[in-house]
């Protein structure tokens, strides 16, 4: 066996240890080295194995995408609790929103933080949420954008935006209902940063 | 953002998941609880994402494909009976969403029989007095990386699957609609490809030092 029959045999015997490959490597220091360095690589290959971290980007997407699939389904009793675990985490990446969803955002939180029990006017006051529509948050203004900058993507903004607003209007149907449900409130608090997300991937980065 | 910046965004949605087993994750998301689809995710989410960022050698590919894996894997879950192991059912479901991305792509997937007559550049080097850089040592994980972003598509996916991965020529074979013989040859040529940028890399950093 030559050089090259040894290189061209280690296709279907890596470790060079059949007889012939070993008789070769004996007298060939080339070949021996060229033999350990590809056991190097070899060894460092599976170190590349699950070595690197997706953005938080990929989730917030695909966690959007499966809302609006409904494979993600809001519980009735009690949901609000995983709805929101969900969201709060995903809130730390959305440091880049647009003032309209930041403003409003923060209209809603003074009013679900607002204790209802204590305060003999709270069912006076649950009227006043009506007023905070979703549509203050421009869906023109972001279905424009999306429309000049990704128009092949107005279609999924324009489905994400009716289900997020959806997901609003349901909310506050359960806030309306039990205004001393906390789970409820945070919902409702949820259904906002779903929607702001949404205004921030269009700003920032389009739907896949 | 910086490494420390994703760190503070993903560990304590990591933390708060670990309470949950992968089989009442697995039970859970087929009940449509987020939670559940989050913990499943946080688990298995550097294994798809660097698998596909190996195989794809770009960053806004390889998120795009990660995500769509677990669309696909989210959607079926509910047929999932546990007869295999939930990550091998994932990462076989992975590969498949990045072949069928470099199918679409037209990228070399259907010239892997060609290259296997070689060609004088893929032939084996009969020159060992160039090999004048050894390779001692480990090698550094970023250079790797490097080196196989460079390699060619049709090389770089199975040497992935075999050697990062740890899938067999016959289950490559199979995945890539090659012959296992061709499999051999493709990984055997990678790896020698490899040897070569490795080397050009430290014999250009031993030249830049020296210079230095």
């Amino acid at each position: 066996m030559n050089c090259v029959e040894l290189q061209n045999s280690l296709a279907e015997v890596e470790d060079g240890s059949t007889v012939e490959q070993r008789a070769h490597l004996m007298e060939c220091p080339s070949c021996t080295t060229l033999v350990k360095e590809l056991d190097l690589i070899i060894a460092a290959a599976g170190r590349l194995q699950g070595a690197d971290e997706p953005s938080p980007r990929v989730w917030n997407s695909l966690e959007m995408a499966l809302r609006q699939e409904g494979l993600i389904r809001p519980k009735r009793a009690g949901w609000g609790s995983a709805f929101s675990s969900s969201f709060s985490a995903r809130w730390g990446a959305a440091r880049w929103l647009v003032p309209a969803a930041a403003m409003l955002l923060l209209a809603v939180g003074i009013y679900v933080r607002r204790p209802f029990a204590s305060n003999p006017s709270a069912r006076q006051s649950s009227a006043i949420m009506p007023a905070v529509k979703s549509s203050e948050l421009n869906d023109d203004d972001l279905i424009q954008e999306v429309t000049e900058n990704t128009p092949a993507m107005k279609s999924q903004y324009e489905d994400s935006l009716r289900r997020v607003n959806e997901s609003i209007q349901e909310a506050q149907g359960f806030v309306d209902e039990s205004p001393n449900d906390q789970d409820a409130r945070r919902s409702l608090m949820d259904a906002y940063h779903q929607k702001s997300m949404l205004f921030e991937m269009a700003m920032d980065h389009p739907l896949p | 953002m910086s490494a420390a910046g994703k760190g503070d965004l993903t560990e304590p949605r990591q933390r708060q998941n670990t309470d949950l087993s992968e089989a009442e994750a697995i039970e859970r998301a087929k009940l449509g609880d987020a939670e559940a689809f989050q913990a499943l995710y946080d688990k298995h989410k550097r294994r798809v994402y660097s698998l596909c960022l190996r195989m794809l050698a770009n960053t806004a590919e390889a998120e795009d494909l990660t995500q769509e894996a677990f669309l696909q894997l989210y959607r079926k879950i509910g047929t999932f009976r546990g007869e295999s192991a939930f990550s091998t059912w994932l990462h076989r479901l992975s590969v498949n969403v990045v072949l069928m991305h470099l199918r679409k792509k037209s990228l070399p997937l259907v010239s892997l029989e060609e290259t296997t007559q070689g060609t004088e550049e893929d032939s084996p080097k009969k020159d060992f007095g160039a090999d004048d850089v050894a390779l001692a040592g480990s090698i550094d994980r970023l250079q790797l990386q490097r080196a196989v972003d460079s390699l060619p598509p049709g090389y770089r996916m199975i040497f992935v699957l075999h050697d990062v991965e740890g899938y067999e020529h016959n289950e490559i074979a199979k995945i890539a609609g090659c012959s296992i013989g061709n499999s051999k040859s493709q990984l055997h040529k990678a790896r020698m490809k490899l040897r070569d940028l490795l080397k050009a890399n430290r014999a250009e950093k031993a030249g830049k030092s020296r210079a230095g």
